[in-house]
């Protein structure tokens, strides 16, 4: 490969090749950790799914239905230009691909504008997390507490995941802005870029709990 | 400026999972019941193997990759699994005392409350 040659590749790997192999195993083992954090909070909603279903339906009949679901798009669509950006710098357009990545980036801000909306929008309705709220004593179903609590603890984690993705998107755009990231390094975005399709799988799943089903 | 076509595998993706995303919706307006939490599920884990397949490339990496998230999604299958599994047969917590017929020959008990002379 005359490419990889072209960059340098750390001391303790054989060639760019090795390094970009360890740089990718390296993110999967934590992503492998992030799906047991994850799979925690999920054992722990069908647990009470199943113990207290009838609540739970009531909570995802109540919930912004329209607005999670506008959200769930804007996700998809942002992974879409992740993974092109991907290949385009691949192909050593750097320049298309730092309008992806910001395009990317723009998508999760948004993301995070709609989540705030929403939030605001349960608030306004007396719905904390805790069971705290007038909602709760206008509406006593056993178990509508644990909805609410579980909603806002998983989707403030995975707002959290949201805000560091795009952060690591923001320093690999400056990276490649700045002629840092080319053609042959295009593995460094691709380490940011799985991490934000992680992110968008766990809102894959957490969309039908909370908002369809 | 190089010409830059979005590649075929990321298209067809990308359009898979908003077929899908407008399906979920869709069949969430749908009175399915019990079987709703199931199907949107499905349609989800559907989604999520399209985006780790061909976004996240894994269909493309090596073995050890591969190992390292089968044994992560195999895990949280057990951890999840075993967890759903305890409580859905679980025996509902008796609420009441257990009650019994009184025999022939036993007096009537006593009204609670009315102390017996």
């Amino acid at each position: 490969m005359t490419a990889a040659r072209s960059v340098e590749h750390a001391e303790h790997f054989e060639s760019l090749e090795r390094q970009a192999h360890a740089a990718r195993l390296g993110m999967w083992v934590f992503l492998a950790t992030e799906v047991l954090l994850f799979g925690a909070a999920f054992a722990l909603f069908l647990t009470y799914q199943v113990q207290f279903s009838h609540a739970f339906r009531a909570g995802v009949a109540h919930n912004t239905k329209v607005l999670g679901s506008v959200n769930t798009a804007v996700l998809l669509l942002s992974s879409t230009l992740v993974a092109c950006a991907v290949h385009a710098l691949r192909r050593g357009d750097a320049k298309l691909a730092a309008r992806l990545v910001g395009g990317t980036i723009a998508l999760g801000l948004t993301f995070l504008v709609i989540k705030g909306i929403e939030y605001g929008k349960h608030f306004d309705e007396g719905i904390y997390p805790g069971g705290v709220g007038h909602y709760f004593t206008l509406h006593p179903i056993r178990g509508l507490a644990a909805f609410w609590t579980l909603y806002f603890g998983m989707t403030a984690l995975h707002a959290l995941h949201v805000t560091i993705g795009a952060g690591v998107l923001g320093v690999l755009l400056h990276a490649i802005v700045r002629g840092r990231l080319g053609r042959e390094t295009a593995y460094r975005l691709e380490v940011g870029a799985i991490y934000w399709h992680l992110v968008d799988v766990i809102w894959i799943f957490l969309w039908p709990l909370f908002y369809l089903a | 400026m190089s010409s830059f076509t979005v590649p075929r595998t990321v298209s067809r993706t990308a359009v898979a999972l908003f077929v899908l995303w407008a399906a979920s919706f869709a069949l969430s307006y749908a009175h399915l019941g019990a079987a709703s939490l199931l199907v949107a599920l499905a349609i989800a884990a559907a989604k999520a193997a399209l985006v780790v397949m061909f976004f996240m490339e894994l269909v493309s990496e090596s073995l050890s990759m591969k190992l390292t998230l089968a044994a992560a999604g195999g895990l949280l299958a057990i951890l999840v699994g075993l967890m759903a599994a305890d409580v859905a047969t679980r025996e509902p917590p008796p609420l009441l005392p257990p009650t019994r017929e009184p025999a022939a020959h036993e007096p009537a008990p006593a009204e609670p409350g009315v102390p017996s002379r």
